[in-house]
């Protein structure tokens, strides 16, 4: 069931706004692969301001990788090139060996964005169960910053809440921002104010956080922290800040019954 | 018979078990193929290995073809040259309280032997 409303001209101005969110996404074809759907799962990788389906360069990653049953297991070599939003992606058919949670994680090169006077790294993942078993489901990657989810990453129902603990360096970060928007591929949503394009939610004291899809489809959370590190801008040669985005993608399921 | 068809007889077996298996947990079969072997492995959702339980392989033509018993580790062993897999197998798994299936096609047979 979805609730979307107001104008597409409003989203339309909008989409020249200056601040938009960012988002690192992988995007398989399905979250829960069953042995009716095949052997492999089809990813999409891209770099996008995801409501608005505004598509932004994704560079060659400096990591790509799928974790399994604790191995993981570089990928990035096997990325193919493709256009995903009008712009430089990636996809990947990648074959699902054995029943299980895989992981699939992405590490892109720093992205300068002049507007925020900062570069942005967003460590992306998504969780892709296969054949019925949902067994490694709340696997921490390690990542220098990661959401790890205290909610099952797939198989929940639209409205239902998902919750998840924002890490950095490995430690919960204590009322983290999380930045919550929709992939709004093939739906059409609109919104009734640019404030709900892209919402915000705040960890606890724990790093905990909680958010309820109020529909179907996939769900971006992207934690940002600012690094304790920068990085030199070409143009002007001076360092600027880096955003470090801990990027989780999550898929609701619409509700089927009465 | 097909891959649709093995699909088909698969899902009205499940069909007709659904009672049985209405738990908390659900029981995971898997079967893979190292050409000259089926290994089925059983679990249940909650983590923990299925140690007792029947198998059931059929072929395409829903005939029964053998039937074993899993070991405590949970897995059995079916030699690809006691059966006649030439339309995929269907190997269902029954604990008594839950069942589940895995269908074996001929492709997975294939891919695996290099033909």
């Amino acid at each position: 069931m979805k609730h979307h409303f107001v104008t597409a001209s409003l989203v339309s101005l909008l989409a020249a706004a200056p601040a938009l969110a960012h988002y690192g996404m992988i995007i398989p074809n399905d979250p829960m692969i069953s042995q009716e759907d095949g052997r492999s799962v089809a990813l999409t990788m891209s770099f996008s301001h995801p409501f608005e389906m505004d598509g932004m360069m994704l560079d060659t990653p400096v990591a790509f990788a799928v974790t399994h049953e604790g191995t993981t297991t570089d990928l990035l070599g096997s990325l193919q090139s493709a256009t995903v939003m009008d712009e430089q992606g990636y996809t990947l058919d990648y074959p699902l060996e054995r029943p299980g949670t895989y992981v699939f994680s992405m590490v892109p090169q720093p992205y300068w964005e002049p507007a925020e006077d900062a570069f942005i790294i967003h460590y992306t993942k998504t969780y892709v169960t296969a054949y019925g078993d949902d067994e490694g489901w709340d696997a921490e990657l390690g990542l220098k910053t990661e959401i790890v989810p205290l909610t099952k990453p797939f198989g929940l129902w639209e409205h239902n809440v998902f919750q998840g603990i924002v890490k950095m360096d490995g430690a919960p970060v204590p009322y983290a921002e999380v930045e919550v928007e929709f992939f709004n591929d093939g739906v059409g949503a609109t919104v009734p104010d640019e404030l709900m394009i892209t919402q915000t939610v705040k960890a606890d004291a724990d790093g905990v956080f909680t958010y309820a899809a109020p529909s179907d489809g996939w769900w971006g959370f992207a934690a940002l922290n600012t690094a304790d590190y920068t990085l030199t801008e070409e143009g002007s040669g001076e360092d600027k800040a880096v955003e470090l985005g801990a990027v989780i993608w999550v898929h609701f399921e619409e509700w089927t019954g009465q | 018979m097909d891959w649709p068809v093995i699909k088909a007889l698969a899902l009205a077996s499940i069909v007709i078990a659904a009672p049985i298996g209405a738990a908390a947990h659900q029981l995971v079969v898997f079967a893979s193929v190292e050409c000259e072997v089926v290994t089925v492995e059983a679990k249940f959702s909650n983590g923990r290995v299925t140690q007792k339980g029947d198998v059931r392989v059929l072929d395409g033509e829903n005939n029964l073809l053998t039937t074993l018993q899993l070991e405590k580790d949970g897995t059995a062993l079916v030699p690809l040259d006691s059966v006649d897999h030439s339309s995929g197998l269907l190997i269902e798994v029954d604990t008594g309280g839950h069942d589940n299936y895995w269908i074996v096609t001929p492709e997975d047979i294939a891919k695996k032997c290099g033909s």
